[in-house]
């Protein structure tokens, strides 16, 4: 009950803020690429039959290696910038709220956040195939079939695979008083934990929180996917307990 | 548990670094129903200690009771119970003054009807959708005052409130600051550097200077204390005869005048009789009663 009401707190201070608008705009992305690619390019042939599920799921690899990511990025350094801009972290910690409620909160927030931008992601992308569909009737678009539980399935492990890099983002945000620093921190880690992945090809980036975007997007390494998945969610409980007691620890107050 | 003593801290000894210690060995005590005045120069440690209070910092030394409960264990019920407003106002400015108290409300446990309540108290009832970046300082200093009051505290700290608030801003302030104390009886603790600011409102006062507690007591004991310190000035025909004739009165030589301690009028007159009597003329007699001004500068100037 306690974290419900810290957790409302939270969601009230980022009403007209920027979290929401990034949070669809980013959402927006991919769809909006995927729709200029089949206005310009047209849908191949071998796709014809099947351009809605392809939509909903090869489509989605560049929201996953990038667009994903990025959002957690910016979303877990912006949700605590809140407290920093506003000189406000004396007045919520001289609440009757634990640390472990404020912390807690701050964290289950983003993950609503998280859930709306991969709902407004899809959501979207469904636009997309009813634009699709009147714009080329005879690919039959909204007649063809999806496999939703693969598109869950999908999304599911995209999720959890970014969970580690969420939780470590989440530490960095409420570590520094300023923007820049976590974003460029992560933008770098993710640079460089595609190219262990992709270009060095090296193991070490499957223990590597920032390469594990590339599991859930390409092919090749999906049979990875499963370790991954369970080293992201144990990734996330490690930094989520670290960032908690330095959080606990640190004087939030000048 | 002590019933009349609200804050009741012993020992209170903080370091922000190993080799700079802010607080030593402060002892504190608010009585209920008091407005407690909590004086010193910037740097002398009010804000850590009120911070010490709020547990914003963790106590490193000594023990903190508040409400007869020990802060430490008891902390979030204690904060039930306090309202706070530490140095600048903490509050969201892309928000309306409504939407800032409404994300403590629940918190709080405070009622809806609470808002517009405290709101008018504070007399921001018709700001509608301004948001907090465009209130002027005054307007967000009344409005962090109006959170403090949110959870209807039996104990309200405020840390230097009147900061950056101009005169008109000031009265208004100490206004209702004794309007609070007197109809919902709150214990106030205000902290300021502006001694003759508080004086006007405080009924009890703690002095800290470099982390130490110079003074603590009523506003009666200080002007009492302050009597003490009292001198009357002194010049006539011939000081070094004043001199020799006031000696039995503790007297001291200032420059080309001389200073005699009194505690009331009476005893200026009885002097300048003694003077006269002796056939010497009395060119300068001047009382001077130390304020709290005064009293302050010399109390800290005391302790280097």
């Amino acid at each position: 009950m306690n974290l419900l009401i810290s957790l409302r707190s939270e969601i009230l201070k980022t009403k007209r803020t920027a979290s929401l608008y990034l949070t669809i705009i980013a959402a927006a992305f991919g769809p909006l690429m995927s729709m200029l690619d089949l206005i310009l390019d047209g849908v191949e042939t071998k796709e014809r039959n099947m351009i809605l599920e392809s939509m909903f799921t090869s489509k989605f690899q560049m929201t996953a290696v990038a667009l994903f990511p990025f959002f957690l990025m910016l979303i877990c350094t912006l949700l605590p910038q809140i407290e920093y801009k506003n000189n406000a972290w004396k007045q919520v910690l001289a609440s009757p709220q634990t640390k472990g409620q404020v912390f807690l909160a701050k964290f289950i927030n983003i993950q609503l956040l998280v859930v709306v931008f991969l709902v407004a992601n899809q959501l979207l992308m469904f636009v997309d195939a009813v634009i699709l569909h009147f714009m080329e009737p005879s690919l039959h678009v909204l007649s063809q079939s999806v496999n939703v539980l693969n598109v869950l399935n999908m999304l599911a492990s995209t999720y959890v695979t970014l969970l580690a890099l969420c939780a470590i983002q989440f530490w960095l945000g409420l570590r520094f008083n300023n923007f820049i620093a976590p974003v460029a921190i992560g933008f770098a880690c993710w640079f460089g934990g595609t190219l262990l992945a992709m270009q060095l090809k090296s193991d070490i980036a499957l223990y590597f929180p920032y390469s594990f975007h590339v599991y859930t997007s390409f092919p090749q390494f999906k049979s990875q996917l499963p370790t991954v998945m369970w080293q992201s969610l144990a990734y996330a409980a490690l930094f989520l307990v670290l960032g908690f007691l330095d959080f606990r620890r640190r004087r939030m107050v000048s | 548990m002590d019933n009349t003593h609200i804050i009741k801290t012993e020992g209170l000894c903080y370091h922000y670094s190993k080799n700079a210690q802010t607080l030593f060995d402060v002892g504190v005590q608010v009585e209920r129903g008091a407005i407690y005045g909590f004086l010193g120069p910037n740097g002398s440690g009010k804000t850590t200690t009120l911070s010490l209070l709020l547990g914003l910092l963790n106590n490193q030394q000594g023990s903190i009771e508040i409400f007869g409960q020990q802060l430490q264990t008891n902390r979030i019920g204690i904060l039930k119970k306090i309202g706070s407003l530490v140095e600048s106002p903490s509050l969201y400015g892309h928000l309306t003054a409504r939407e800032n108290l409404e994300i403590y409300r629940a918190v709080y446990g405070a009622s809806k009807e609470r808002i517009a309540e405290v709101l008018d108290i504070v007399k921001l009832d018709d700001t509608g959708k301004k948001t907090v970046k465009r209130f002027s300082l005054g307007m967000k200093q009344r409005l962090a005052i109006a959170l403090a009051l949110l959870p209807s505290p039996e104990l309200l700290v405020l840390d230097e409130p009147s900061n950056g608030l101009d005169p008109s801003g000031i009265i208004e302030l100490r206004q209702l600051i004794k309007k609070l104390n007197k109809a919902y009886g709150m214990t106030i603790i205000i902290s300021s550097h502006l001694l003759s600011e508080v004086e006007k409102m405080v009924s009890h006062v703690g002095i800290i200077y470099k982390g130490k507690m110079l003074f603590q007591g009523s506003l009666a004991e200080l002007h009492l204390f302050q009597r003490k310190g009292s001198k009357v000035f002194i010049d006539t025909s011939d000081n070094e005869a004043a001199f020799k004739l006031l000696h039995s009165h503790n007297v001291e030589r200032v420059g080309n005048t001389v200073s005699v301690p009194f505690q009331n009028l009476e005893q200026v007159a009885t002097i300048n009789r003694t003077l006269t009597e002796n056939k010497l003329d009395v060119y300068l007699l001047h009382p001077k009663q130390n304020d709290l001004e005064q009293l302050f500068i010399d109390l800290t100037t005391a302790h280097p």
